[in-house]
């Protein structure tokens, strides 16, 4: 009785979910595209990528970018975060803490003043977060021209055997 | 303590929160899919092919089950599914946690970026699994359409 009870409204929204999304203008394709697994070659993009974001870099453009050192690397994660562990040579410029108004003379300060054209790369944790995203479309915003984003971020970096730099103990 | 289980109020004003509540976290899920369908991305639980199916079907469900209990109708069989579903938020907010992604839950409204709500929605879900348990053994059929079910 109450499994039944249950099927019949399981069903009534299986048949209001599919059949509304025909006619709904907000409707979605019903199998998405989506990529969660990285496999260091390919750049992780998130969903809500749009076509005029940044460009999405795989970890191997990365650890080249990484090599040249001649590249800033943005961790737009909280001080905590960042003190755990990042990406050596990272500066942290956390997005949420970003001040209102122009952001431009303090985006330039952090990042002790760039060059024309400096290659800036921003990632966070990894793909569960969307903070190197926020920042990467900020710094288009700001005019920056050479800016990608990172999206497989510390965590791909440091399951790839990566060095990490760690400003302090954490527990995971 | 069954007393106070099978109390005829305390079932309503339990329907009455639990139902509401999923209607309302039905609504922005249903007018926006796409945003919806990102937020269940970011848990890295469900296979990218059913994304968008769940993102579908799991919003009008939260809708039906939320008004057959307001109403009274299918009570039981709508209490088991509002308390499967409790679980299931529970489980994925708890391995969320654990994995340390920071996200806003998406439960309800369209997040625009990273904050950390999943602990007070965790410990709000686990409230409502206490409501849920009391309607499940309330013998209370009050109030309700078709209380003979």
């Amino acid at each position: 009785m109450v499994v039944k009870q249950a099927v019949i409204l399981l069903l009534l929204a299986v048949i209001l979910g599919l059949g509304v999304n025909v006619v709904s203008p907000t409707r979605i394709a019903y199998v998405g595209e989506y990529r969660s697994i990285t496999k260091g070659g390919e750049p992780v993009i998130p969903p809500d990528a749009d076509p005029g974001d940044p460009e999405f870099i795989a970890l191997d453009m990365a650890i080249m970018d990484h090599q040249a050192g001649d590249v800033i690397f943005i961790d737009a994660r909280d001080p905590e975060e960042f003190a755990c562990g990042t990406i050596p040579g990272a500066i942290n410029i956390p997005f949420d803490y970003l001040p209102d108004g122009d952001l431009r003379p303090y985006l330039d300060s952090a990042m002790s003043y760039p060059e024309e054209g400096q290659r800036i790369i921003t990632f966070c944790s990894g793909e569960e977060c969307d903070l190197s995203l926020h920042m990467g479309r900020n710094l288009q915003a700001e005019g920056y021209t050479n800016i990608a984003i990172f999206f497989g971020g510390a965590r791909e970096w440091e399951l790839a055997g990566l060095e990490m730099e760690r400003r302090e103990k954490c527990d995971e | 303590m069954r007393r106070i289980i099978d109390n005829d109020l305390l079932t309503f004003v339990s329907r009455l929160i639990i139902g509401g509540i999923f209607i309302y976290a039905s609504f922005y899920k249903i007018v926006e899919p796409g945003t919806f369908a990102r937020s269940i991305w970011y848990y890295h639980m469900v296979p990218g092919s059913l994304i968008n199916l769940m993102a579908l079907i799991l919003p009008w469900l939260e809708l039906v089950t939320g008004l057959a209990l307001v109403l009274g109708v299918y009570y039981r069989g709508s209490v088991l599914l509002t308390g499967v579903m409790t679980v299931i938020f529970i489980v994925a907010l708890s391995t969320a946690i654990a994995k340390g992604i920071d996200i806003d839950c998406g439960c309800f409204k369209a997040s625009k970026s990273a904050s950390g709500s999943a602990w007070s929605s965790l410990i709000f879900d686990i409230g409502m699994i206490v409501l849920i348990l009391q309607l499940w053994f309330s013998r209370s059929r009050k109030w309700m359409i078709r209380g003979s079910d």
